[in-house]
């Protein structure tokens, strides 16, 4: 078989064998590819010829001469022959026998893509989706079941048996009773974050793939605008839904700096997680005005501080272009494969964090140093108008992010938290510090000073957005 | 096609020098074996079923997401074909060879540094022209290039059939039809990638 390569105008040719001719060293790829790339302004090979080559200078001389014989630039050119070339050979190999088919999935991308009817689908989608099946079912009916099975079967057992076996209150302490490695740990992984997380991932799974995530890019694109991100960012943000430690490593598909710093931070303080996410429906679900203000005021502090980072961050605002694929009946086979490798890799990350923690609680209340942070909280929670046993919930928040969420579901069964307090404590929680392996995420893909910019931003702020949310819910009255 | 026996004799040689000398034994072989293991990368724009084709291909298993750009890592596993092993690599989504993001970069540097034995460039059927610049562009790098052309079941749908033939004379490579995601064509698809790479 013969290689069969694009043919450019005449001038570039020219420039091509000119400059084929000049090149003296190996660059791994053919010296035509190396000029045309080249005449592109590769900046990566450019860099790497004005070092190695010896007529660097001539080369320069070679592209600008080329350049004058153009209007337009010549990347510009090389890309439309290079399609028109493609075009071509597509038209020759492509039969196409009439298409109607598609008229169903055409109406339906329509459908969602168009703001007057996409926006009531997007709301269909989130009230039965999310909030019916993440949140009422998952959240509430799932957690209910287990979490009873727990506390009536499986805590007395666990306390009786250690209380038999071992002699010492300390190490009882670790393995039973309220902090147990068995009695708290593992009651929250499995009992209150295992099926909300799936119930997420099995929800999310059908979504993503059918299709309908990149149209609810193309729907929001232009609210995104408003805070400098693009379209393109709807990915990482909705990915953030699932594990914000994942989405931000994705924001590498954006495509300025600029755009990754603000998804980043917007990731850190506004989205929260598929655990938190629904242990905090599970505990508004049962007041819809508790619901309601939350999601309102996540919102609006996500617009506002990217509308804010949009406007103090300096740099090119960015484009959108991305691939939509078409709208598919998901396979059950692969939903359910998806499903599962997500709740066993987040299920295997999950388990010796909750163990790790239990075990640095009973460290810390061994040591009297959790007492002492805890007490150093205490004031904070009251700040908030939130009962000082919810300082151990924030603390619990720092290991994992849905720790603490499960911390706070615990004081909200035991009838401690209500109310008001409920949505202040929801509030300052999903705005508080990222767990610690979005942390370190960030540290790796952000760099250390802009993520403890960040950090220094996110923690009072939070604090802040909690003691205003109280401040004015109490003044207007507002009780649940 | 020695190392078609090489690969047979790590894992049948033995005996008593191998169990007294072991270590040193298994670590020659190893040697001997990974500077042949030969190499395919699969190349691509964003969303035609990269991801899939490498789970197809490995058995393992990637995350795959009906939305593009979502793999920013380069994914590494094997397959086996008429006994032999191959290292597949899956890499980001790339539309040419003048990077504009992170994981485009990502995806060239690998072509260049690491010089895969065969790049398999994996095209959406239903995008086909749109795809075949950057088909040109590997061409005109000289790396040794297979057109798979993915997603053809939803090329049908659409009422589009494909020359292959024709396309492979016209473009001067090798072409394979297939639908990933249906498990079709994969094997057609290793046969070439064999018959390419023992050429």
């Amino acid at each position: 078989m013969s290689i069969n390569k694009v043919k450019y105008p005449e001038q570039i040719e020219k420039a091509i064998s000119e400059i084929e001719k000049l090149l003296t060293i190996d660059y791994k790829l053919t010296k035509r590819s190396v000029a045309l790339l080249l005449l592109q302004k590769d900046e990566a090979l450019l860099r790497e010829i004005a070092q190695k080559e010896p007529s660097y200078e001539k080369i320069l001389e070679v592209i600008t001469e080329t350049e004058k014989h153009f209007t337009e630039p010549i990347s510009y050119i090389i890309a439309s022959v290079r399609q028109e070339t493609a075009f071509k050979v597509e038209r020759e190999a492509l039969k196409e026998e009439g298409s109607e088919k598609a008229s169903i999935t055409e109406i339906l991308h329509k459908l969602t893509v168009n703001p007057i009817t996409g926006i009531p689908i997007m709301l269909l989608i989130l009230y039965y989706g999310v909030y019916k099946f993440v949140g009422v079912f998952g959240a509430g009916t799932l957690v209910d079941l287990i979490e009873t099975f727990f506390e009536k079967n499986i805590n007395p057992v666990v306390n009786q048996v250690t209380a038999q076996v071992i002699p010492w209150k300390v190490l009882q302490d670790l393995i039973a009773n309220d902090y147990g490695i068995i009695t708290l740990g593992i009651r929250y992984a499995v009992a209150i974050v295992l099926p909300v997380v799936t119930t997420f991932f099995l929800m999310f799974s059908i979504l993503e793939d059918s299709g309908y995530l990149p149209r609810l890019s193309l729907l929001v694109d232009r609210a995104f605008k408003a805070i400098g991100l693009s379209g393109r960012a709807v990915i990482p943000m909705v990915l953030g839904f699932g594990c914000d430690t994942m989405a931000t490593m994705v924001t590498r598909t954006l495509e300025t700096n600029r755009e990754r710093i603000i998804a980043t931070l917007l990731l850190a303080l506004a989205i929260p997680c598929s655990a938190q996410l629904g242990v905090i429906l599970g505990l508004l679900s049962n007041n819809p005005g508790a619901l309601l203000i939350w999601s309102g005021f996540m919102i609006f502090v996500f617009l506002l501080v990217g509308f804010l980072t949009a406007q103090l961050l300096p740099g090119k605002r960015a484009g959108f272009y991305m691939e939509i694929p078409p709208l598919r009946i998901p396979k059950v086979k692969n939903v359910l494969t998806k499903t599962y490798v997500r709740m066993k890799w987040y299920f295997i990350e999950i388990l010796p964090l909750f163990i790790l923690a239990s075990v640095l609680i009973w460290l810390g209340k061994l040591t009297g140093l959790f007492d002492l942070i805890i007490r150093a909280l205490e004031p904070v929670m009251l700040w908030l108008g939130l009962p000082k046993e919810a300082a151990q919930v924030f603390l619990f928040g720092f290991f994992r992010r849905d720790y603490g969420a499960a911390g706070m579901f615990d004081l909200y069964q035991r009838g401690i938290l209500a109310g008001r307090q409920l949505v202040v404590a929801a509030i300052t929680l999903t705005l508080f510090i990222p767990c610690i392996a979005q942390f370190s995420m960030m540290l790796k893909e952000r760099g250390t000073k802009v993520t403890l910019a960040m950090t220094a931003f996110i923690f009072p702020f939070a604090f802040l957005m909690g003691y205003l949310v109280n401040f004015l819910l109490t003044a207007l009255g507002v009780n649940f | 096609m020695d190392c078609h026996n090489c690969n047979r004799s790590c894992h049948h040689a033995g005996g008593r020098y191998r169990r007294r000398f072991g270590f040193f034994w298994q670590k020659a072989q190893k040697e001997m074996c990974e500077e042949k293991l030969l190499k395919f990368a699969l190349v691509g724009s964003p969303n035609v079923g990269k991801s899939m084709l490498f789970n197809a291909l490995t058995g393992a298993y990637v995350t795959v997401s009906n939305y593009p750009g979502t793999t920013v890592e380069i994914a590494r596993g094997k397959t086996v074909i008429h006994g032999r092993e191959y290292e597949v690599v899956d890499t980001p989504g790339m539309y040419s060879l003048l990077p504009i993001t992170e994981e485009e970069k990502v995806a060239r540097d690998l072509l260049l540094e690491e010089k895969p034995d065969l790049v398999v460039h994996v095209v959406d059927a239903k995008n086909l022209g749109r795809m075949l610049p950057l088909t040109y562009q590997l061409i005109e790098a000289g790396l040794p290039v297979l057109l798979a052309i993915n997603m053809m079941d939803e090329a049908e749908q659409l009422g589009l059939a494909i020359d292959r033939e024709k396309l492979e004379r016209e473009l001067g490579i090798p072409v394979v039809t297939m639908a990933a995601a249906q498990n079709v064509g994969i094997r057609e698809l290793k046969e070439r990638v064999a018959e390419y790479v023992n050429k």
